[in-house]
C-alpha cells in the first residue's frame, strides 16, 4: 500500500516539531528562512530599509501565531513569502495613508515634460538597472505607489481601499509618480 | 513605461543574509512566545528527534525531570546575549543556533 504524502512533508513535519514547542525546530526555521524573508522585504523597501528588520520579526512572528494553518500544500518559503507579501503591503498602505501635502503642493508643471522615447541608448538590462535606480530615488510614497501597482498587481481602486484613500487620490498619485519617474529618469541618465 | 517599471524588481540587489543579530532577535521573540504557551518540548525528546543540542543542553537532557527540561538554559546563556547584540558575535558552541547565526 502506499503511503499519500503531502508535496511538503519535510516542511510539515517541521511545522509539526515547532507546534509541539520544539525551540530547536524553531531554531532551524529561523536558519532556513530568515535570509529569504529578508531579502523579499529589502528588496520591495530599498533604499529605505530601516523598516527592514522590524517587518522581518513581524513576518516570523506572524508565521509562528499561523502555523496551525499551514497545510503543507506548498513550501513553507513560499508560505513565509506569503505572510511576508502581506506584511509589506501593509507597510505600502501606511505611507500611502500618511499625510502627502508636501507631495500634492508640488507644481506640476515641472513634471509635464515631453520627454523623447526613454529607452532610447539603453539594452534590455540597462534598462532594469536604471529604471531601479530611478525608482529608489524617488519620493518614498511615489515608489510605494508605483511599486504596489507595478510588482504586486494591484489596481488602483484596491490601493485605495486599503490605505483609506478614495480612488481619484489614487489615481491622481500614481500618475505624478509615473511623471516624476519619467523626469528623474531622463535626468539621471544624463548622468550615468 | 509600465513595463520599464516592473523591470527595475529584478535589479533590486539586496543583501543575501539576514544579519545575525536579527536572526537571534527572532529566535529569542519566538521561543518567549512558545514559553507564554506552554512548556517547551523536553531537550531529551527534541535530541531523539534529531535535533542537535549544544553542551549546556546535553547536560540538562540528562536530568531526570521534564519540568527542569522544559526549560530554556539559553534564557541566562551569554551566547543568546552575544548573539542578540554582536553581528557574528565569536560564539563557538557547536549545537547552539546562536552560533549557527553567526556563521560558526
Amino acid at each position: 500500500m502506499t503511503t499519500l504524502t503531502k508535496p511538503h512533508q519535510i516542511d510539515l513535519e517541521l511545522a509539526a516539531a515547532i507546534l509541539a514547542r520544539d525551540r530547536k525546530a524553531t531554531a532551524r526555521l529561523v536558519e532556513l528562512h530568515a535570509d529569504a524573508v529578508q531579502r523579499y522585504i529589502w528588496r520591495r523597501l530599498a533604499p529605505r530599509t530601516d523598516p527592514v528588520d522590524d517587518l522581518v520579526q513581524e513576518v516570523f512572528v506572524a508565521a509562528w501565531k499561523a502555523l496551525r494553518t499551514y497545510s503543507g500544500d506548498a513550501s513553507l518559503q513560499t508560505w513565509l513569502l506569503g505572510i511576508a507579501r502581506n506584511k509589506v503591503e501593509d507597510h505600502y498602505r501606511r505611507t500611502l495613508a500618511a499625510p502627502l501635502e508636501s507631495i500634492e503642493s508640488e507644481d506640476d508643471a515641472t513634471w509635464s515634460v515631453d520627454l523623447p522615447d526613454m529607452t532610447t541608448g539603453l539594452e534590455q538590462e540597462q534598462q532594469a538597472e536604471h529604471a531601479a535606480r530611478v525608482l529608489t530615488s524617488l519620493p518614498e510614497a511615489y515608489a510605494a505607489a508605483l511599486r504596489w501597482r507595478y510588482w504586486d498587481g494591484r489596481t488602483a481602486r484596491e490601493m485605495a481601499a486599503a490605505s483609506g484613500r478614495t480612488e481619484k487620490a489614487v489615481e491622481r498619485l500614481l500618475a505624478r509618480a509615473r511623471e516624476q519617474f519619467k523626469a528623474r529618469w531622463l535626468e539621471m541618465k544624463g548622468g550615468r | 513605461m509600465d513595463d520599464i517599471i516592473r523591470s527595475a524588481e529584478r535589479s533590486i540587489d539586496a543583501p543575501e543574509k539576514a544579519s545575525s543579530r536579527l536572526k537571534s532577535r527572532i529566535l529569542s521573540e519566538l521561543i518567549l512566545m512558545e514559553q507564554a504557551e506552554g512548556p517547551l518540548r523536553i531537550l531529551s525528546q527534541s535530541r531523539a528527534a534529531g535535533e542537535q543540542l549544544c553542551i549546556f543542553e546535553h547536560a540538562v537532557a540528562l536530568l531526570p525531570s521534564d519540568d527542569l527540561q522544559s526549560r530554556n538554559p539559553c534564557a541566562v546563556c551569554h551566547a543568546r546575549l552575544l548573539g542578540e547584540h554582536v553581528e557574528n558575535a565569536p560564539i563557538y558552541w557547536p549545537g547552539c543556533p546562536y552560533s549557527r547565526y553567526c556563521g560558526h
